[in-house]
């Protein structure tokens, strides 16, 4: 039941893409860099709190649950095909293996939805532990679609 | 009845200290390749698959159930297999299984090591064969590119270098591994000579950075060891899970002063320009 939804919030976001679909490449490239921006601005501190790093305060971790729930549906409409020959740290393999990183995508989705819902619990070792998880669906996310450096 | 004694005294000397082997264990971060990616899988119990341009190689079972693991193996087994990286039968093993690296491991870590992996519980879960393309199934060409690639010797410490830097290179170099990853290789999948720690492709079309100072010296040294301890560099950014794994099974658990063993000697290597990727 979750996943169709997400589902189909997935293949919305991508049909508003493709209704776009005359905004410039250098320009969804940007778009989606800064969705990422701030996916860092509201990850880092959760990731501190989880590793007890930085003090626990359930208050930010609720606030940007919520903000990183909107930003995870974000980016991927950015992933036009007409971005393919723009310079970025995007892998070619976004374009040629468009089901590993739908199915990629669809994953954070989740996590960051969990990370919300038991955000709103007060079960902070539930929280951490799902900080973690969306820790790795971002990791996987960049071991198999993103260039460093 | 002397003799006798003196044998059981040199015998109990001899024996490796499990304790110390765990966190051995940790420093050259066995638990990744020798366990399944999955939530509760059986540490050690093998079955991680480890894609290379090569094929897939399954890392195997290594606890010490005597026919699923390695139960059988004497600690000589142990050190020829971590030293020499040849099977008790003589077979060669393939160099995803990181002993160009664990070669440098002093005598006294390996029986660490090996205590501590004789202390694991047992699992009885099959090791998976390797999945290699052709021609690579066959051990017999790994003679070959031992022969050009391989140096098998434990780390002798260099005594211009001061302890700090010795222990940070034996980190990084014995234990670590850190440069399977991030040295370049070379068309035969041997390290590009000249070229340590400039960075690297690596399969799956990703990379590692360059570990040399010509990238490193952007950081301060809190910078590196924050994202040492949790991955996640001041911006925000999560490493990529590859690099991730190393920092949760490894780098973080380091003690305080192997750490900063580790990052010293990273700032000593010589600055080498980016790998072009
Ligand atoms: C990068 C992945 C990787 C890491 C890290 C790694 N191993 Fe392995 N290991 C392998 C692979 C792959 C093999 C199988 C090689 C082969 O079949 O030729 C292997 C084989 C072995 C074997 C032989 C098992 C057998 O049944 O013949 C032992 C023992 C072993 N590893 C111990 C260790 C120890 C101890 C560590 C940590 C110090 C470690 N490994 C870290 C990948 C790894
Ligand atoms: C399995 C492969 C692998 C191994 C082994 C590995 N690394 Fe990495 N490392 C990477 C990758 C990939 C990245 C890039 C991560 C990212 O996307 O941010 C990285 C990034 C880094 C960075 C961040 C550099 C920067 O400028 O952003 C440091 C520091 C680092 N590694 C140190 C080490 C050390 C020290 C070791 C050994 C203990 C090690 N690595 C072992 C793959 C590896």
């Amino acid at each position: 039941m979750k996943k169709s939804f997400f589902a189909v919030g997935l293949a919305m976001t991508l049909a508003t893409g493709a209704a776009m679909a005359q905004v410039k490449p250098e320009i969804l490239v940007k778009q989606r860099q800064a969705v990422m921006t701030l996916q860092g601005k509201y990850f880092g501190p959760l990731g501190a709190m989880a590793q007890g790093k930085a003090p626990y305060n359930a208050q930010i971790v609720q606030r940007n649950a919520g903000f990183l729930d909107n930003l995870s549906r974000m980016p991927w409409d950015g992933f036009d095909p007409s971005t393919k020959g723009e310079k970025s740290h995007a892998l070619p393999a976004v374009f040629n293996d468009d089901a590993k990183f739908k199915e990629a995508a669809s994953r954070l989705q989740n996590e960051t939805a969990k990370l919300y819902q038991v955000s709103r619990g007060g079960d902070e070792a539930a929280v951490k532990a799902q900080i973690g998880a969306v820790g790795k669906a971002c990791g996987g996310y960049h071991e198999n679609f993103r260039q460093k450096q | 009845m002397l003799v006798g004694l003196l044998l059981c005294a040199s015998v109990a000397l001899a024996q490796g200290d499990a304790k110390r082997g765990e966190y051995l264990a940790k420093a050259g971060g066995c638990v990744g390749c020798h366990t399944e990616a999955r939530d509760g899988a059986t540490r050690y119990a093998g079955g991680r698959a480890l894609k290379t341009p090569f094929g897939t190689f399954f890392g195997p079972n290594i606890t010490p159930h005597p026919q699923a693991g390695i139960g059988r193996w004497t600690e000589a087994d142990f050190i020829r297999a971590m030293r020499s990286g040849v099977r008790p039968d003589g077979a060669h093993y393939y160099p995803a299984f990181p002993y160009p690296s664990f070669t440098r491991i002093v005598d006294q870590d390996l029986r660490d090591l090996w205590a501590y992996l004789r202390s694991l519980p047992p699992s009885a879960r099959a090791s998976r064969p390797h999945e290699l393309r052709f021609p690579f199934g066959w051990r017999s060409l790994v003679w070959g590119w031992k022969l050009l690639f391989f140096k098998p010797g434990s780390f002798a410490p260099d005594p211009g270098r001061g302890a700090r830097l010795n222990r940070g290179a034996y980190l990084v170099n014995a234990l670590g591994h850190c440069g399977e990853c991030h040295t370049p290789r070379n068309f035969l999948g041997g390290p590009k000579k000249g070229r340590e720690f400039a960075g690297a492709s690596l399969a799956g079309g990703g990379g590692s950075p360059n570990l040399t100072p010509t990238r490193l010296k952007k950081k301060d040294d809190g910078e590196v060891k924050d994202f040492l301890l949790t991955g996640i560099t001041p911006d925000g950014d999560v490493a990529a899970e590859s690099m991730a794994e190393v920092v949760r099974n490894t780098t973080s658990q380091l003690t305080p002063q192997d750490l900063d063993a580790l990052i010293a000697y990273l700032r000593s290597l010589p600055p080498l320009p980016d790998e072009p990727k």
